[in-house]
C-alpha cells in the first residue's frame, strides 16, 4: 500500500459566484483501521486562506507547523496579510524544498483574493506533493478519494454557484465520493467563504 | 524437478486438471450442453467440475502472476478480500451475522453484497476471501447435499456438509483457492457450526469469526457470549460485533445481514444499515437497547440525562 | 565443445495472454426498466485502436449484456453466452430468463477459474416478475445487487426520465477526467410489459428498437457522441 493512503482522507476545494468552499473528511485511520472520527486536516492560514492538507497525518502536523512559521514570518517582514496567490507559491516552494524526500502531502488551498476595485476574488489552487501548483478555475480535489471526488465533481459542478448553492455541491460531491472509498469518511467538514463586497 | 514430476504424474492436482480437461476436449465435441440447460451446471453433472488450464509449465504460478493483489499492485485482476463475517452457536441455534461490503484496493466496489450464501433450507455458508470460491463451491456444496438426502433418506449432517467442501477445496490446494468459510446448520446432534478454509482447516467451534474485520468483531463477540444467551439477545450480539467491525474496518462495513438458524431451519432476521446503527440504532427490533452503537452518541445520550439529573 | 555451452544466462520468459482495452460499462435497473451503456472507444494503453467497439450486447428480448475489460476475451465471451442461449432456446423453445443467464455466466465464468476470461460483465434486463434487474460480475462469479429491505428506500425506483439523463451525465463526465472514456456511448433499455417508461422513450432522438419478439418485453437503443480528444 501506498505512503499516501496509509492514514487516509480527502480534501475538495470549489469556486462559485464570488465565493469560495472547501471540505474534508475527519477520519485518521492506521491503513484499515479507523482510529479517530476527528481529525482536522484543513487549517486557516489568515482570515481569508484556508489549506487543506491530505496524506501521510504526521507530515499534516508538520506542514501546518511550518506554514504557520513562514506565514507569521511574512507578515511580520511585509507588514501585511499574504494573498492566495502568494501563499500558494509559498506552499510550492516549501514542498519543492523536499524535492528529493518529500512531506506525503497533497495540499489544497482556498481564498478570497484582493481584486484591484477592492472586492474579492474566488481563488482555489492545489499542488502535488513536490509543488506542482495546479490554479484550476472550477474545483481541485486530492487524497485517497480524488479519483472519485473528480468523478462526482465533474458531474455536479456549475459555474456561478450562490455560497447556498455552492454549500449543497461541495457536500454532496465529497459525501458521495467518500461513500465509495475505504480510507476516507467518518465525518466531514465545510468551509464556505464568499465577499462581503464583490467585485 | 518437481515441475516436471508435477507435468506428468497423473496423481497431482496439476495432473488431474489436465485430465479432465484431455477427457472434455474429447469428449465435447457437442457437450449435453447443447441438448440442454444442464441447470448451468452442465459441466459438473457428467462428474468432477472440469476447468480450463493455461498451457503452461506451472498454471498455479501463472495464476499467481495475474491475480496476487500482494505481490504486484498493478497486475490486472484482483480478487475481493476484505470482509467481516461471523457465526455462533448458543441455546437457542446458530446466529450468523455479515456486512455487505466488496472492495477492490480502496474503492468500494459494492455496498451490498450477499455475503451468506444459502446452500439449503438447513445450512448456511458464509463468504470471505475469494468470493467467486466461497459462492461456486457453496453453490456445488448444495447439490451434493441435496443429492445425499435423495440417496439416504436423510439430510445431510452438517459435519458431514463441512467435510465435503473441506476435502474438495483440499484437493485443489496450491492451486490458489482463496476461501474462508463457516458452514452452519442444524442436524440431529442440534446447532452445529464449522469453520473451513481453502487450507484444508476444519474446525468445529462454539463461535468463529472471519475476515479482515474479524478481530474487532471478536472483542464484541467474545465478552458478550454465554451459551444461554435468549434469542434476542444472541442476534443482538451478532448485530453489534458487525457493528463494531463494520465501524472500525475501513474493508468493511454498509449493512449487516442477520441470520437465525433453529430447528426447522434458517429465517433471515434483518438488514441492518451501519451508519445509521452508529447514530440512531437498528431501529426498533427485539433486543437492541435503543439508540445508537456510537460512543460519542452513547456519550452525549449520558451527558444530557446527567445535566437533566444535574 | 566450447559450441555447445551457452554463455548466456538463463532467461526467464512469462506468457501474457491479457491486455486491459479500457472504457465505462454501466447499469441502472428501475422499477421496471433496465437501462445498460457503455461508451464506444478501444485503446491499449495511450492509443485508441478504435472509436466504435461496442461493449454492449443484446442477449434476448429481456438481458442485455455489457463486457469490460480485454476485448478479445470479451467478444469471445459474448459469443460463447449467445451460442449457450441459442442452445437452450432450441431445448425449450423460449428464451432463458435473466436469473437462468446470471446463473450460466457465473459457471461459464468460474468453469477458467485457472485461466480467467479478463472480462467484468454487467447484465441487465427484467425479471419473471417484471421487475427491472442489474447483475455484476466479478472475473469469476455474480453478485445480484441486493434488494432493499421492505419499507426502506434504496433508490432503485428511480423514473426512466431521471436514469437517462442521469446515464448521460455520467458518461459525458468520466470522458472529462478519463483518458480510456470517449467517442461514442450507447444506452440499451429494456422495458418490461406494459412499463409506463414508454411514453418519456418516444420524444428521445434517434431512439431505435430491437425488440425481436412478441413476449411484451421491448430493447431499444440510444446512441450518443461523446468528445473523441
Amino acid at each position: 500500500m501506498s505512503i499516501m493512503d496509509y492514514n487516509g482522507g480527502s480534501v475538495i476545494a470549489m469556486v462559485g459566484k464570488d465565493c469560495v468552499a472547501i471540505a474534508s473528511d475527519l477520519r485518521l485511520g492506521n491503513e484499515a483501521l479507523g482510529i479517530s472520527s476527528n481529525f482536522q486536516r484543513v487549517f486557516p492560514i489568515t482570515d481569508r486562506i484556508y489549506l487543506g492538507l491530505p496524506g501521510l497525518a504526521t507530515d499534516v502536523t508538520t506542514l501546518r507547523e511550518r506554514f504557520r512559521f513562514r506565514v507569521n514570518m511574512y507578515t511580520i517582514k511585509e507588514e501585511r496579510e499574504i494573498e492566495p496567490e502568494t501563499f500558494a507559491h509559498l506552499v510550492s516552494s516549501t514542498l519543492y524544498e523536499h524535492r528529493f524526500g518529500p512531506y506525503f502531502i497533497e495540499p489544497v488551498m482556498a481564498g478570497m483574493s484582493k481584486a484591484p476595485s477592492g472586492g474579492c476574488k474566488p481563488f482555489i489552487a492545489a499542488t502535488d506533493l513536490i509543488g506542482c501548483l495546479n490554479f484550476a478555475k472550477d474545483f481541485v480535489v486530492a487524497g485517497t478519494a480524488s479519483t472519485k471526488l473528480y468523478g462526482v465533481a465533474e458531474g455536479l459542478w456549475e459555474p456561478g454557484l450562490e455560497p447556498e448553492d455552492l454549500f449543497e455541491t461541495i457536500s454532496q460531491t465529497l459525501m458521495n465520493a467518500v461513500d465509495r472509498d475505504a480510507f476516507s469518511g467518518w465525518g466531514c467538514v465545510v468551509h464556505v467563504m464568499w465577499a462581503l463586497i464583490a467585485t | 524437478m518437481n515441475s516436471f514430476v508435477e507435468r506428468y504424474s497423473a496423481t497431482s492436482a496439476v495432473g488431474q486438471l489436465r485430465k479432465a480437461q484431455r477427457l472434455t476436449e474429447e469428449e465435447e465435441e457437442f457437450s449435453d450442453a447443447a441438448w440442454g440447460s444442464q441447470a448451468g451446471f452442465g459441466n459438473i453433472m457428467n462428474g468432477p467440475p472440469s476447468f480450463t488450464v493455461p498451457n503452461v509449465r506451472d498454471p498455479a504460478a501463472f495464476l499467481r502472476l495475474h491475480t496476487d493483489d500482494h505481490a504486484d499492485p498493478n497486475c490486472r485482476i484482483k480478487i475481493q478480500h476484505g470482509t467481516t463475517t461471523l457465526a455462533f452457536r448458543f441455546q437457542g441455534g446458530v446466529i450468523v451475522a455479515v456486512d455487505s461490503r466488496a472492495t477492490a484496493g480502496s474503492y468500494i466496489a459494492s455496498g451490498t453484497v450477499k455475503k451468506v450464501i444459502e446452500i439449503n433450507p438447513y445450512l448456511l455458508g458464509t463468504m470471505a476471501g475469494g468470493a467467486a470460491d466461497c459462492q461456486y463451491w457453496e453453490t456445488y456444496l448444495g447439490m451434493h447435499c441435496r443429492l445425499h438426502e435423495l440417496r439416504n433418506r436423510e439430510r445431510i449432517s452438517v459435519s458431514a456438509a463441512s467435510k465435503y467442501l473441506s476435502n474438495l477445496v483440499y484437493s485443489y490446494k496450491g492451486m490458489g483457492l482463496s476461501m474462508g468459510t463457516m458452514i452452519c446448520g442444524w442436524d440431529k446432534t442440534g446447532p452445529a457450526v464449522f469453520y473451513v478454509d481453502s487450507d484444508g482447516t476444519r474446525l468445529k467451534g462454539d463461535l468463529f469469526s472471519v475476515g479482515s474485520g474479524s478481530t474487532l468483531a471478536y472483542g464484541v463477540l467474545d465478552q458478550g457470549y454465554r451459551w444461554d444467551l435468549t434469542d434476542e439477545e444472541a442476534q443482538e450480539l451478532g448485530r453489534r460485533s458487525i457493528y463494531a467491525a463494520g465501524h472500525r474496518d475501513a474493508f468493511s462495513g454498509n449493512t449487516c445481514n442477520l441470520y437465525h438458524i433453529k430447528q426447522d431451519g434458517w429465517t433471515f432476521i434483518g438488514n441492518y444499515d451501519i451508519a445509521k446503527m452508529h447514530y440512531d440504532g437498528p431501529g426498533d427490533v427485539p433486543g437492541a437497547p435503543g439508540g445508537g452503537y456510537g460512543y460519542d452518541v452513547r456519550l452525549a445520550a449520558a451527558n444530557s440525562t446527567e445535566v437533566a439529573a444535574a | 565443445m566450447p559450441a555447445m555451452v551457452s554463455a548466456a544466462q538463463p532467461v526467464q520468459r512469462s506468457f501474457n495472454p491479457y491486455t486491459e482495452n479500457g472504457g465505462t460499462i454501466l447499469a441502472i435497473a428501475g422499477a421496471d426498466f433496465s437501462v445498460i451503456a457503455g461508451d464506444t472507444r478501444q485503446s491499449e494503453g495511450y492509443s485508441i485502436q478504435t472509436r466504435y467497439a461496442p461493449k454492449v450486447f443484446r442477449l434476448t428480448d429481456k438481458a442485455v449484456l455489457a463486457v469490460n475489460g480485454f476485448a478479445a476475451d470479451g467478444n469471445m465471451f459474448v459469443k460463447k453466452v449467445r451460442q449457450r442461449l441459442e442452445w437452450y432456446r432450441h431445448a425449450h423453445a423460449k428464451d432463458m430468463p435473466i436469473r437462468a443467464i446470471a446463473r450460466l455466466i457465473q459457471t461459464m465464468l468460474y468453469a477458467r477459474r485457472f485461466f480467467p476470461f479478463y472480462v467484468y460483465n454487467i447484465l441487465g434486463g427484467i425479471e419473471e416478475d417484471g421487475t427491472g434487474a442489474v447483475y455484476s460480475f466479478d472475473l469469476l462469479i455474480y453478485f445480484k445487487n441486493q434488494t432493499p429491505a421492505p419499507g426502506t428506500a434504496f433508490p432503485k425506483h428511480l423514473p426512466l426520465s431521471t436514469v437517462l439523463p442521469l446515464v448521460i451525465d455520467s458518461f459525458t463526465s468520466a470522458t472529462e477526467r478519463h483518458i480510456e472514456v470517449g467517442d461514442g456511448l450507447e444506452i440499451y433499455i429494456v422495458l418490461s410489459k406494459g412499463s409506463t417508461a414508454l411514453q418519456s422513450l418516444q420524444t428521445i432522438r434517434g431512439i431505435q428498437e430491437l425488440t425481436a419478439t412478441n413476449d411484451g418485453e421491448r430493447v431499444f437503443v440510444i446512441r450518443r457522441e461523446l468528445k473523441k480528444d
